[in-house]
């Protein structure tokens, strides 16, 4: 058995203690600026933006922790969601999602073989994903928006379910098997060791290169997954979609306390990384700040984020 | 002294461990488009291809030390719309004078790399992620400053910065010149250069030979910043205004060339020559598919495949 | 290694043929390949390539919107030598030193849909943001009989169009005090931000009357969530260009009205023009599209994919404009 550089009890704790202070402090602040905060209307809406922030940044989550980076993770989100939007448009409902799925899963396998075979560092590996999957969005769409679906699809991202929004309990349901892959299958611990101790990683007989590529591919399809789930919500495909979460995924994961240098995190720290960006970009708006400083706060909230988990880290350790 | 590794001797081009692969790769597409696009290899287009190649070439070296440490930073683009963007405001709105208000644009470069080399230095955090958070508070101040609109109005003198010559030079071209000399011989002549490689390839060492690295590191990250800034002295006259929002996604270029040029992320391998020729084959590439009039929709999907193909060859062949 | 190349390179170049320059080369910038309003432009240009004997070429940057790169494609395609430029700046001001290259290197340029100053040009052909933004928001006003509470999503902030549609909304909103603006806040001309914002707002409010937005793409976004939340019936939203998605939204009742921005006619007009321009025709300094307001009662004409939409009378538009 490998010991899998896992999070020691300490660090977990002072992960869970201080995103949930943070959590509850933005909540309380404000309830007490905006009468209409605490609404069970707002309050769904909260839930379900960062419900599909999570879905975008589930599977970052997966890579990062291998050490890795996903770029292409928006551009893949666009290109796969605008190939099945064709479908699904046109009532081909089962095979749009099909085909969405796999392009996602082909496009991150690519990344994946030119991490693990090929040796390219997965920052430029990506990258050039993601002007590939970009390009080959705008050529399919040709500047034209694709519209309309049928509502069976449509309550993926619109519908609720006992008053919970549908995504919502999507997120939830990924939330639940991820963590479970992570925590109680090979390929999950090994994703760990991978992150955390590349070296004996390999030296113990893991089959490194297949849980790599495996592992980009799954970031693939749950970027198309997600991208599925944005178009049900928005009702409309067009080759910018995906364009801008990038960023707000990567704030999302560092948000949680998974560490970019790997090894270290989990993806119940992103769920709660999404809901403190969606609890801050709910707030702005409530409060009338202007967007501007939405970038700066989110950037400020970042670095203060990592910033105690490394002080904590080296405080105790 | 022996703990520090004498990596970083000045390579002349010759005694380069084998040219990267961007080399072959600048060669094939500048042939290949002088083939395709008569206009291609006319003076007018080779030096606009210089003078489009300027910003992204400063910056570019500025990177590659970062790099070259083990490091990234994503902020270089949002620095230098800010830099721009102080400078253009002090001159149109306080009516400073040029060269006060350029000294206050390199002075917004250098602190905002302060910034980063302080939390990556000192507190231990991943470049990415400082990076990727000071580029969200760079590119919010900018905004702020201008509510998203570019600052025109600039004096006449700020023209000059792209299309004025000196000694029948064009300015950027110069500019690009002096940034390469100078950090040509920092990197290879003096102690600062040999900490640089020394902290990407063997950190540790260094440490314990009683170096202050972590100073040096906030230098390098400094040294990137006041890049950028110069790089928007050339961007903002160019484009006559300043736009805070005008270098977003440099850095990725920048990144690009670096990788292109041979700079390994890790290990501290690398140099400034690649550099020169990965930052000129982005240039060129993009340059080549306007001319051939290859439709945008294709350039962006063709952009990709030539960088990932690039760094392929180049990480293939070091295996073999 | 490079000999090879040197060989190939030799080997590959011929001279170049130079076709009888029977048809002009003209190029048509737009602001990028995703919106489909440029689509709409480019439709139009090439219709009007087709229908006067010109060939058309499009420049878009790869990155939407980029200033850096529209730069470098004005200055790649001056080296080209096309017979003229028909042109949009992404950023009106950062974009006029390289048209005044284009000026000195004597290619004529049409400029279309934001206007341009300190430079030379054949003539202008556009709707007018701020008459648009104006005549859409009293159309709102007036659906709300002139008393309500009002919201604005805004475009991308430093855009030329968003700035002058934001002007025309407040001087509509001058001449009716007894409407209340509660908020204007960017969706920066995308669908999803726009849902995110108006959803934040409409928690905010929970009373909105009606909402304009600046763009279709954020105003059929918005109308859907209204409609989601339940709250359809209550608020008329109203947007700008009327391109497919809104037309259908305005036929089905979830969006009040749009208007017409005419991306195909403007792309139509401004090729047409520079087509002439070479001919030897004067051009009237500007090309004004008149503005429709595009409600459920006159939908059925933009109804039409924009490949099928008949094209502009010129005679009958150039009459109206004053020379």
């Amino acid at each position: 058995m490998i010991a899998a550089v896992q999070r020691l009890p300490a660090e977990v704790a002072f992960v869970v203690f201080t995103r949930a202070a943070v959590v509850a402090a933005l909540v309380i602040l404000l309830a007490f600026a905006s009468p209409h905060f605490l609404t069970s209307d707002n309050l769904v809406i909260i839930l379900r933006q960062a419900a599909l922030q999570f879905l975008m940044s589930a599977g970052l989550t997966l890579v990062v922790l291998t050490g890795g980076i996903d770029l292409s993770i928006g551009a893949v989100l666009g290109l796969s969601a605008c190939l099945g939007a064709a479908l699904i448009a046109k009532g081909l409902v089962a095979a749009g999602i099909a085909a969405a799925l796999l392009v996602g899963l082909a496009c991150g396998l690519v990344n994946g073989a030119l991490v693990a075979y090929v040796g390219i560092p997965a920052f430029i590996a990506t990258y050039g994903m993601l002007w590939m999957a970009h390009g080959l969005g705008y050529v399919f769409m040709k500047g034209e928006v694709i519209h309309g679906f049928a509502p069976g699809f449509r309550s993926l991202g619109a519908g609720f379910v006992a008053a919970i929004p549908v995504p919502v309990l999507i997120a939830a349901g990924l939330l639940a098997v991820l963590h479970v892959v992570l925590h109680l299958t090979r390929f999950g611990r090994a994703l760990y060791a991978i992150g955390g101790n590349p070296v004996t990683a390999r030296l113990t007989g893991m089959p490194v290169k297949r849980y790599l590529v495996a592992v980009y591919g799954l970031s693939g399809v749950l970027a198309a997954f997600a991208g599925l789930v944005v178009i049900a919500r928005v009702n409309a495909a067009d080759s910018g979609t995906g364009e801008e979460l990038l960023l707000t995924a990567i704030a999302a994961v560092c948000l949680g306390g998974t560490s970019l240098f790997g090894g270290v995190g989990g993806i119940a720290g992103t769920a709660v990384g999404a809901l403190i960006l969606a609890l801050v970009v709910n707030g702005m708006n409530m409060l009338g700040i202007a967007t501007f400083w939405q970038a700066f706060a989110m950037g400020a909230i970042v670095i203060l984020a990592v910033l105690a988990d490394v002080s904590f880290k080296r405080r105790f350790s | 002294m022996g703990a520090v590794p004498r990596a970083g001797r000045a390579p002349a081009l010759g005694r380069m461990p084998g040219l990267p692969g961007a080399a072959y790769l600048l060669v094939l597409l500048a042939a290949g488009f002088m083939a395709a696009a008569p206009e291609f290899a006319s003076a007018r287009n080779l030096s606009n291809i210089g003078l489009q190649a300027a910003a992204l070439l400063i910056v570019s070296l500025g990177m590659t030390l970062v790099i070259l440490t083990e490091g990234i930073d994503l902020s270089l683009g949002a620095v230098l719309g800010l830099s721009g963007v102080v400078m253009s405001v002090l001159l149109v709105s306080d009516g400073l004078a040029l060269p006060w208000a350029l000294a206050a644009a390199l002075l917004v470069g250098v602190v905002a790399g302060s910034v980063n080399g302080g939390f990556i230095a000192y507190a231990g955090l991943p470049p990415f992620i400082v990076t990727l958070g000071t580029y969200g508070m760079a590119q919010s101040l900018a905004m702020v400053l201008t509510s998203g609109n570019s600052v025109t109005g600039l004096p006449a003198s700020v023209r000059w910065l792209n299309e004025g010559e000196w000694l029948g030079l064009p300015v950027p071209v110069l500019a690009v010149a002096a940034v390469f000399v100078v950090t040509y011989v920092l990197l290879y002549h003096t102690r600062f250069g040999r900490y640089v490689f020394a902290i990407g390839g063997n950190r540790r060492a260094l440490e314990l030979s009683g170096v202050p690295v972590r100073a040096y590191l906030v230098a390098v990250y400094a040294y990137a910043g006041f890049l950028a800034a110069l790089a928007s002295f050339i961007m903002t006259a160019r484009m006559n205004a300043a736009h805070p929002t005008i270098a977003i996604g440099l850095e990725f270029d920048a990144i690009a060339a670096v990788v292109l040029g041979g700079t390994s992320f890790d290990k501290g391998r690398g140099g400034i020559w690649g550099t020169v020729v990965g930052a000129l084959t982005v240039a060129l590439l993009r340059n080549g598919l306007n001319l051939i009039g290859l439709s945008t929709e294709w350039q962006v999907a063709v952009v990709g495949l030539v960088i990932v193909s690039a760094v392929a060859v180049d990480a293939l062949r070091s295996r073999a | 290694m490079r000999l090879i190349a040197v060989l190939i390179a030799a080997l590959l170049a011929f001279p170049a043929e130079t076709l009888a320059q029977a048809r002009p080369k003209i190029v048509v910038f737009t602001k990028n390949v995703t919106n489909p309003f440029w689509r709409a432009v480019r439709v139009g240009a090439d219709k009007a390539g087709k229908a006067l004997g010109a060939d058309i070429e499009h420049a878009a940057p790869t990155k939407p919107d980029n200033i850096e790169e529209q730069t470098r494609l004005v200055e790649d395609w001056i080296v080209r030598k096309p017979a003229a430029f028909v042109f949009v700046p992404v950023d009106y001001k950062a974009l006029v030193p390289s048209i005044q290259k284009v000026n000195k290197a004597g290619i004529p340029v049409v400029i279309f849909s934001n206007r341009m100053s300190d430079v030379d040009f054949v003539t202008y052909v556009g709707s007018d943001d701020e008459t648009i933004g104006y005549e859409i928001t009293k159309y709102l006003i007036k659906t709300l009989g002139g008393k309500g509470k009002i919201v604005h999503i805004d475009g991308v902030p430093a855009a030329i169009t968003a700035q002058n549609r934001k002007k025309g909304l407040e001087r509509a909103l001058k001449e009716h005090p007894g409407i209340e603006l509660l908020a204007s806040q960017p969706g920066n001309y995308r669908r999803l931000p726009a849902v995110q914002v108006f959803e934040n707002l409409m928690q905010r409010f929970p009373q909105i009357d009606g909402v304009v937005c600046a763009n279709d793409d954020m105003a059929v976004g918005v109308a859907e969530a209204l409609a989601a939340a339940g709250r359809g019936g209550k608020t008329k939203v109203v947007g700008i260009d009327a391109i497919p998605d809104g037309v259908a939204a305005i036929v089905s009742g979830k969006l009040q009205a749009s208007a017409d921005y005419s991306g195909h006619d403007q792309g139509y007009l401004a090729t047409a023009a520079a087509i002439r321009h070479l001919r030897g025709e004067k051009m009237p300094k500007e090309i004004r599209l008149p503005v429709a307001i595009v409600e459920k009662t006159n939908a059925k004409p933009w109804t039409l994919p924009v490949e099928d939409k008949p094209v502009p009378d010129w005679a009958k538009v150039v009459h109206s404009q004053k020379m």
